[in-house]
């Protein structure tokens, strides 16, 4: 999905939510949306490995039982 | 009485010069007298207050106080659970819900003997504020109520600035207790990530998410911090280390300290106004004068922090709403729900992205952060904007200047660092590595002691309460600048008249008389 998202394309992101929008909130929020795109392109824009470890873990002794 | 510390309170309190009861009862003349132009309250909780000062009180005769916050009142943000008492997060989403359990933070401060006030205005669920279409209206920063406070933990900053409450309890994700305690020119505290419990406080986004407290000074936030730090095995996040003594760097100068400013984030990244950068001046002067190191320090852009913080803080946010979201869409404000539906619309790589842009953010930081003990930046980029007319999007195109403490998890705090040419606060930010908060607040309050900001409070005139809910019911809010005035002419108004009263008959005629006009 490019970061820049068309109108169509922005509304069939909404549908697929299930939340229903009225057309006044669709403009408005289309517009918030814009702005996001160099958000997020800034975290697609480096040039790291698909192997990349993310800064989150899982810890299974926080979350399950020390005893097997 | 001018309200107190936490500190002072304490020694007054164990001086037995003042009684929990009459303080508590200070803080409640003071909310009744103000609160109707501030709304810092969702709800007063007059009579547990007294009675939690009334235990107190015992106590402290008996000999048994159990601690330094014995006796002190306290507020807590409505996103804190509490038990039997209504959290709303300030949302119609959650009006009338009573928790069955305090918040662990609430329970641990209710335990050192403080003295719950009530509950504290938010942003809508801690984010996107300020909101005029929610049940309770927006808190209003006490220097100029025409002004914002930031957010979200808003009320909490009003009511402490203006003296209703001698501290309380705040929560940051991105924000929102350094937003607050800068605009409103206290000092506010987001630890360490982990080291303060989540649990029973609404979730914003779980890996970003800290409690933390908000005060008048310095020294009363680490007070407050050393009653809600500590391990909480419900918590997954939760840091199971020792709780040092917050206070033991208190009182001590920056000598020996390398603290690095962090210079191209407010003058570059996102330029501050003049007075933010005077403050941060001074501040450098002044640890520099004390024996500290000052060392430039070159770190990533603000804008890439914001990038990260706000993808994984809206995706885990979308979680956490979404079913509220698809059924009572319109039962938000617009600002919140039209910032948490971009978490639904967003790809699940852009979230894994930003989260393996925050573990790049972490080593590089701590790769050019070695030997330094202290970072220093603005705590917000000018003084408090009018709280009308803020548009819907604003700050989506700017970073803040809090926003990489929060991705980092490193701890930081907001300390008053002047007053602006408006008369409002100016704040600086002051950031230290992991768990090293006993240096960041020696740091802090080296600075806080060595200038005279906390001698100055708002000039939020006490008017009585029915004057205050008169212009509330009316609908008139008052620039704060006129306000001592108007106290003023009450005061006298209700001299002159207190001089006319006496016993009357009750059939006595008044010297006026209604009369029909003359016939020409």
């Amino acid at each position: 999905m490019p970061s820049i998202t068309s109108r169509d394309d922005f509304e069939a992101l909404v549908r697929r939510t299930g939340i229903t929008l009225t057309p006044q909130q669709t403009d408005t929020i289309y517009q918030g949306w814009t702005m996001m795109a160099p958000q997020i392109d800034r975290v697609r824009a480096h040039g790291r490995g698909r192997e990349a470890e993310p800064a989150h873990i899982f810890r299974p002794d926080v979350f399950g039982t020390e005893e097997v | 009485m001018e309200t107190p510390t936490i500190a002072q309170a304490a020694d007054m309190l164990a001086a037995h010069e003042i009684s929990p009861v009459e303080l508590t009862q200070h803080c409640l003349d003071r909310i009744a007298a103000v609160d109707s132009r501030l709304n810092a309250f969702i709800a007063v909780t007059a009579e547990r207050a007294l009675g939690d000062a009334r235990a107190a009180e015992a106590r402290i005769m008996a000999g048994t106080a159990r601690g330094k916050l014995d006796g002190i009142p306290i507020a807590h943000k409505d996103i804190y659970g509490t038990r039997g008492i209504a959290t709303t997060a300030h949302s119609k989403l959650l009006q009338g819900w009573v928790p069955t359990e305090d918040a662990v933070t609430v329970a641990k401060l209710a335990e050192a003997g403080t003295v719950m006030l009530g509950k504290l205005a938010t942003h809508e669920f801690a984010m996107g504020g300020p909101s005029f279409d929610l049940p309770w209206p927006p808190a209003r920063n006490p220097w100029n109520t025409n002004h914002f406070t930031s957010g979200s933990s808003s009320g909490t900053g009003a009511a402490v600035a203006a003296g209703l409450i001698l501290g309380g309890t705040g929560s940051d994700t991105g924000g929102s207790i350094r937003g607050p305690a800068s605009l409103c020119g206290i000092a506010g505290i987001k630890p360490t990530y982990g080291l303060c419990s989540r649990m029973g406080i609404q979730p914003l986004s779980q890996s970003l998410d800290h409690a933390g407290p908000m005060a008048w000074t310095v020294r009363d936030c680490a007070m407050l911090l050393q009653v809600m730090a500590g391990y909480d095995p419900n918590d997954p996040a939760s840091a199971n280390r020792p709780v040092p003594d917050y206070t033991a760097g208190l009182g001590k100068d920056a000598k020996g300290m390398k603290i690095g400013v962090v210079r191209h984030w407010h003058e570059t990244d996102a330029p501050v106004a003049p007075a933010v950068q005077a403050g941060i001046n001074g501040a450098l002067d002044i640890w520099q004068a004390q024996g500290a190191e000052i060392v430039d320090v070159v770190l990533p852009s603000l804008y890439e922090f914001q990038a990260t913080c706000f993808i994984i803080l809206i995706s885990e946010a979308y979680a956490v709403h979404e079913p509220w979201m698809r059924t009572r869409f319109n039962d938000y404000g617009e600002r919140l729900r039209s910032r948490l539906i971009m978490g639904g619309l967003m790809a699940s790589s852009d979230y894994v992205q930003a989260l393996r842009r925050r573990q790049e953010l972490c080593s590089i930081v701590a790769a050019a952060t070695k030997g330094i003990d202290i970072l220093v930046t603005a705590g917000a980029p000018a003084e408090a904007p009018p709280i009308d007319g803020m548009p819907l999007w604003a700050n989506m195109d700017k970073p803040g200047f809090t926003q990489p403490f929060n991705v980092l998890g490193w701890p930081a705090m907001a300390v008053c660092s002047g007053f602006g040419p408006a008369g409002l606060p100016v704040a600086i930010q002051i950031a230290a590595k992991p768990f090293q908060e006993v240096k960041l607040f020696q740091v802090a309050d080296a600075f806080e002691q060595a200038t005279p900001f906390r001698a100055k409070r708002p000039s939020l005139a006490a008017i009585s309460p029915a004057i205050g809910k008169g212009l509330a019911d009316a609908g008139i809010i008052l620039p704060t600048s006129d306000l001592p005035g108007l106290a003023d002419v009450v005061a006298d108004l209700s001299a002159t008249a207190s001089k006319l009263k006496g016993d009357r008959p009750y059939g006595q005629e008044p010297a006026a008389v209604f009369s029909l006009a003359k016939e020409a």
